[in-house]
């Protein structure tokens, strides 16, 4: 079976965040002996994604599992400690910074919170009007003023009020300034991080309408980062569940929800406060997460793992593709306990 | 009589210029084990709405009018000092964030300890009994450690379960409950929901549960509330409004959940956003996002009318209602 070539392509990707701070803050005084110590946290532990052009390749796990840190590495924006990013077939993460700049222009990102990512003392017309000039720079002062044009149309946005600075505008629109900040240079691709989660309901079903509207008028690619499952069954093509800097299972969004393989994915759906449930009637996980400081040995679930055993305790899984097309990175399963 | 009953609250906050109407005569009644809850998006009204019952409004903010009645008395006539007695003894409250809830430079044994002697002539020793029971109550894993940790020591959900366990210490005949599970991951948030609903029901302690969660409600409530503008918008048994909402705005919320589109699809929307304060429309406060207005709408603010056991406030729906009577008049 060849499938056809990836547009993003994440393989074994490792990210470690340093703890232990410079050369002399690493030295400890222990049992009369002067020691190095580092500590890192580790975000990511060997990720490989496939993501295919035009899908909404989704990514979900809990706060500290690490998926905000895949998109932010596929971005470039941090730098991998160990694997491969390929766009379009060509490895980027360690091209310089002027060879993947033809990359950046066709990766885009939106980011969850509007307060924050958009820039308080530019107006919105500026604030459009800069990525454009930076990937553009041949082009002219009407080119530009139009393509902004266009794209504050296309999100909704009245092109009258460009004059406007981002506080004079409710969370919501600033969402959708946003979305045309990173649809101003055309992408193919886009890194979107919670997008809607500091949004109301009402707020978050119209950005997630304008972003599936912008992916069937454009053929954009998605990468969504999100920690809600409801928005996942709606809008992915395919879903990868994290949990502690691994992927533990990654399946078409129908198989996912229909039936969800791994027990951290089961837990995981059993959560969702539903409309028709009258108690909440989840699957009990005991205990926390750990801290990607101290990764467990073996699977990184087997603390809250009601089916764990020794292997699980010793062995990390690798990801396995089952009967159902889904790929499960689990012992249990694999042995048919599950 | 009901254990806790609001009468026409009405909340402003005094700023430049005049006052803004945060809550604009809301009326609604907790009975004793009940569990309320209170719905709305950010902006409703729905967290003043909870601090104005234990008069817990920092300035400008103040009480313009209406009762609060517990037990048959005013809370929002009484004095400083007689609230301070029912506050977390008769009814406890549990915050969004439970870092900023939990004093950082006391361990949380210090803090059971101080909450108990506030109201209870009672020794350190017995004190800590108390406390290291409700510990055990919230399923903290060894609980007798947790006692001498500070805040910081714990995680999201063990500090949640604290503030629960402290919630109870002085066996209350209300918790509310403002956004208690937003701050946590789902499958946390998950457990100290049920825990909370347990707790509650052991118990017999009514609960007021403000969220902007449609699902939490479904699921914990028994009644509930949907605030719009400072308004309650409608009110009635939790099935009832989940399955068959009456108002616009409520029937959009429910509509533009992604679990209720089909995947893939555009979901259902509401267009434009909550008015801020200052800007409140005429009429009905939703008549510029809502489908239905008319001049009606944008003119006369609505009157609470019964559908089944719901109160709502839409002109539409008391059209309908009206028409339906006609029809079963003229068809005896």
């Amino acid at each position: 079976m060849t499938a056809p070539a990836p547009l993003v392509e994440i393989r074994n990707l490792e990210k470690r965040f340093d703890l232990s701070g410079n050369f002399l803050e690493q030295l400890r005084f222990r049992n009369g002996k002067l020691t190095r110590h580092q500590e890192y946290v580790h975000a990511i532990n060997g990720v490989n994604l496939q993501v295919q052009k035009g899908e909404a390749l989704c990514v979900v796990g809990e706060s500290g599992c690490g998926k905000s840190t895949v998109a932010r590495t596929v971005m470039g924006l941090l730098s991998p400690s160990g694997g491969e990013v390929h766009y379009g077939g060509k490895r980027i993460d360690d091209m310089s910074g002027k060879a993947v700049l033809p990359y950046r222009r066709k990766m885009q990102m939106i980011f969850q919170n509007p307060y924050a990512s958009l820039n308080p003392r530019m107006t919105i017309q500026q604030t459009l009007e800069e990525p454009i000039r930076f990937h553009h720079p041949d082009w002219t002062k009407a080119d530009i003023k139009n393509q902004v044009q266009d794209v504050m149309q296309s999100v909704g946005i009245d092109p009258d009020w460009g004059v406007r600075y981002a506080h004079e505008f409710s969370g919501g629109q600033r969402q959708r300034i946003s979305i045309a900040r990173a649809l101003a240079v055309d992408p193919e691709f886009i890194v979107a991080d919670e997008p809607i989660s500091a949004l109301d309901v009402s707020i978050q079903a119209q950005v997630l309408n304008l972003m599936m509207d912008a992916q069937e008028a454009r053929g954009l690619t998605y990468l969504f980062i999100t920690h809600d499952l409801a928005v996942v069954e709606h809008f992915g093509t395919r879903v990868a569940v994290m949990y502690l800097g691994t992927v533990c299972e990654l399946a078409d969004t129908a198989t996912l929800f229909d039936s969800p393989r791994h027990p951290y994915t089961q837990a995981l759906l059993s959560a969702i406060p539903r409309l028709e449930d009258h108690r909440p009637n989840h699957i009990r996980l005991h205990g926390e997460v750990s801290t990607p400081v101290n990764l467990p040995s073996g699977c990184v679930f087997h603390g809250r793992c009601p089916y764990a055993n020794d292997r699980c305790r010793q062995e990390i899984p690798a990801l396995i593709a089952t009967d159902s097309g889904s790929q499960v990175a689990c012992h249990a399963v694999e042995e048919g306990r599950l | 009589m009901a254990l806790l009953e609001v009468k026409n609250l009405d909340v402003r906050f005094a700023v430049r210029g005049g006052d803004l109407k945060a809550i604009r005569g809301i009326s609604f009644s907790l009975d004793k084990g009940e569990r309320l809850g209170l719905v709305g998006e950010s902006g409703a009204g729905k967290s003043v709405a909870a601090f104005s019952i234990l008069n817990l409004i920092a300035r400008p903010g103040y009480i313009a009018g209406g009762e609060i009645l517990f037990e048959g008395r005013n809370l929002a006539a009484m004095s400083e000092r007689e609230l301070r007695k029912i506050r977390g003894d008769r009814i406890a409250m549990i915050f969004q964030d439970p870092m900023m809830t939990l004093n950082p430079v006391l361990t949380v044994g210090t803090q059971m300890v101080e909450a108990l002697k506030a109201h209870r002539r009672i020794s350190t020793a017995n004190a800590r009994k108390i406390a290291l029971e409700r510990l055990k109550q919230v399923q903290i894993p060894s609980p007798e450690k947790r006692l001498d940790q500070y805040p910081h020591e714990l995680s999201g959900g063990m500090r949640q379960r604290v503030i629960i366990a402290i919630a109870l210490l002085l066996d209350p005949e209300i918790i509310i409950a403002d956004e208690p599970t937003t701050a946590l991951d789902v499958t946390i948030q998950a457990e100290i929901m049920a825990l909370l609903l347990e707790l509650c029901e052991q118990h017999n302690v009514a609960l007021m549960l403000i969220t902007h969660d449609l699902g939490v409600v479904s699921q914990v409530s028994q009644r509930m509330l949907v605030m719009y503008a400072g308004r309650v918008i409608e009110q009635g048994p939790t099935k009832e409004i989940i399955n068959d909402a009456q108002h616009p705005y409520t029937q959009g919320l429910i509509n533009a959940l992604p679990q209720m589109g089909e995947p893939g699809r555009r979901l259902f929307q509401i267009p434009g956003s909550m008015p801020s304060l200052n800007r409140i429309p005429t009429g009905c406060p939703f008549n510029p996002r809502c489908q239905f207005a008319n001049d009606h709408c944008r003119e006369v603010m609505p009157e609470y009318v019964r559908s089944g056991n719901v109160d709502v406030a839409c002109h539409e729906v008391a059209a309908l209602i009206e028409k339906e009577k006609q029809l079963q008049e003229e068809q005896p």
